[in-house]
């Protein structure tokens, strides 16, 4: 399912977090928002998944016009940059929590739920992992849970936020390529925020560059790299001083 | 009186520093502590208990086979049984409230939920004979339509309420704050609404600086003495509580019975305090867990 963001703005008292902002993610695209801290991309990315509401602006899930539904009617697949995991629930209750509260009408029987997920488990690798709490798993194996209970309400569409900010170099190589796989299998239309450009250029489809609220320049790695629309990509991208081979 | 509370105090640092006592002044310090302890703190509780029973266990166990004794027992339940959960669902929505939004006026209303603690009790019981007694403020309008609240049942309610109301919101904002809402945000996006998200990853979250609080509310409501004293009227075998009746046994100098209720509400006390290490214990470790994956 397709992403329409409409000339979304927000402001936190007198701060413009974000200056009208628009721009599609096509069906089964993978999109970065990249940016420095406080550009405004993670806000962007809470006011898609309804955490956090816009003044002005439109948000379309498909033809779907999504704008004054909360978080819990859009049911965007969402993934924190640390993990929130439910600590008091095991790692097999964490992934059944969006299943568990349904409707009764739309729940599945407790053996469904069971199948689905033992099956995300498996597609996280971490099955043998179902029994212990969140506390006992590694920052890795948690932000894979985080991933697996965000995939079990099946989700039209999935929002990341510095997915892999909290984890060590190493795993988050691991964890990168483990999305982009993952990606290339479902198609699932996704949306991931990242301040760090080398995570942006390899994992993603096209990267959405916002600075100060405003978007500076949308397009593919390629793209981007080597048409820097404005002087603030050029520095930001670091083009000057080493530019990188197309 | 709860005149100092700490709410989940951090441990000192172990390591001997420059500035650490002499062993001569830590033996000094220790000392003065341990007979302070002991003085005020141990020998009064064990004379309570000694006292009770001075008369051995069969004047003991009689002084509670009197109507008087055990209309007081069962005053003092039902007015915790009713002060105690309302303090918790307002404490739970006072915590809530208070560290979930950033509005005007927050830090004052902080401060507000500790009055309780500051004021002498015997003004939290006079505020309400000043509203609602007989010359009070709301006073005419009751008498017309035959409501007592003051010398009955409600305005003891009320002012053990009052008296208790800081207790739960008090265990409940450090924890809420240092937990966050992050794990509130993720139910929301997996698709349960808002009572699903209290009970079902809120109160687990809480629970334990919940039940910390509530044992605290309990212990004190079952023990005011100030504040209901001004509202009860000392009825015998209608508005009074246990310590109350307390008083009343002492000053007819019925001294076993006085220390028989007397020691009831003492091992009530006992049990508090066991209940509360433990919880303190626990939610300690809950906000420990909430640093660990706060950052």
């Amino acid at each position: 399912m397709s992403i329409k963001i409409r000339n979304i703005s927000k402001t936190f008292g007198k701060f413009a977090a974000l200056n009208d902002v628009s721009f599609d993610v096509g069906s089964g695209e993978l999109v970065a928002l990249l940016g420095p801290s406080g550009s405004g991309k993670t806000t962007l990315l809470r006011v898609t998944a309804g955490l956090e509401f816009a003044e002005e602006g439109k948000i379309f899930y498909g033809e779907k016009d999504v704008t004054d539904r909360s978080a819990y009617q859009r049911k965007a697949g969402f993934v924190f940059q640390h993990y929130a995991l439910f600590q008091h629930l095991n790692i097999f209750d964490n992934v059944a929590f969006g299943l568990r509260v349904r409707k009764r009408s739309e729940r599945p029987s407790e053996s469904q739920i069971r199948a689905r997920v033992e099956q995300l488990l498996d597609t996280v690798q971490l099955r043998e992992f179902a029994k212990r709490v969140p506390a006992q798993l590694s920052g890795g194996q948690r932000q894979r849970i985080a991933f697996a209970r965000a995939l079990a309400i099946e989700p039209e569409v999935l929002l990341l936020d510095e997915p892999f900010g909290a984890l060590d170099a190493k795993v988050r190589k691991e964890l990168r390529h483990w999305l982009r796989n993952f990606h290339d299998t479902t198609h699932l239309t996704s949306v991931f925020v990242t301040h760090d450009q080398e995570e942006a250029f390899e994992v993603a489809d096209r990267v959405v560059i916002i600075d100060k609220g405003v978007v500076q320049q949308i397009g593919t790695p390629a793209e981007v790299r080597e048409h820097p629309a404005n002087r603030f990509v050029e520095e930001f991208l670091d083009l000057d001083h080493d530019p990188v081979p197309a | 009186m709860a005149g100092a509370i700490t709410f989940f105090p951090t441990k000192a640092a172990r390591v001997r520093r420059a500035t650490a006592e002499s062993p001569f002044v830590k033996v000094i310090l220790i000392g003065i502590l341990v007979v302070f302890f002991g003085l005020f703190l141990i020998l009064p509780l064990v004379t309570v208990f000694y006292e009770a029973f001075s008369q051995g266990a069969v004047v003991f166990f009689k002084s509670f086979d009197d109507r008087a004794t055990l209309h007081a027992i069962w005053l003092t339940l039902v007015t915790a049984a009713i002060a105690v959960p309302a303090n918790t669902v307002f404490g739970v929505a006072a915590a809530w409230a208070l560290t979930r939004f950033h509005f005007r006026g927050r830090s004052i209303l902080i401060s507000l939920i500790d009055l309780p603690l500051w004021v002498s009790p015997v003004i939290g019981g006079l505020i309400y004979v000043l509203v609602f007694g007989r010359q009070g403020w709301l006073g005419p309008w009751l008498q017309q339509n035959d409501i007592q609240i003051i010398f009955a049942l409600p305005g003891i309610v009320l002012a053990t309420t009052f008296v208790t109301f800081p207790f739960v919101a008090r265990g409940l904002i450090p924890l809420m704050q240092a937990q966050g809402h992050k794990e509130e945000e993720a139910a929301m996006t997996l698709g349960a609404n808002g009572w699903q998200i209290f009970w079902r990853v809120t109160v687990p979250k809480i629970k334990w600086g919940l039940i910390y609080g509530i044992i605290l509310c309990n212990a004190r409501a079952m023990g005011e003495f100030g504040a209901v004293s001004v509202v009860s009227g000392h009825i015998r075998n209608k508005t009074n509580t246990m310590p109350l009746h307390i008083e009343i046994l002492y000053n007819e100098y019925q001294f076993a019975a006085a220390f028989a209720v007397a020691s009831l509400l003492s091992v009530l006390a006992l049990v508090t305090l066991v209940i509360k290490t433990y919880a303190e214990w626990q939610a300690e470790r809950q906000l420990r867990a909430a640093a660990e994956s706060g950052e």
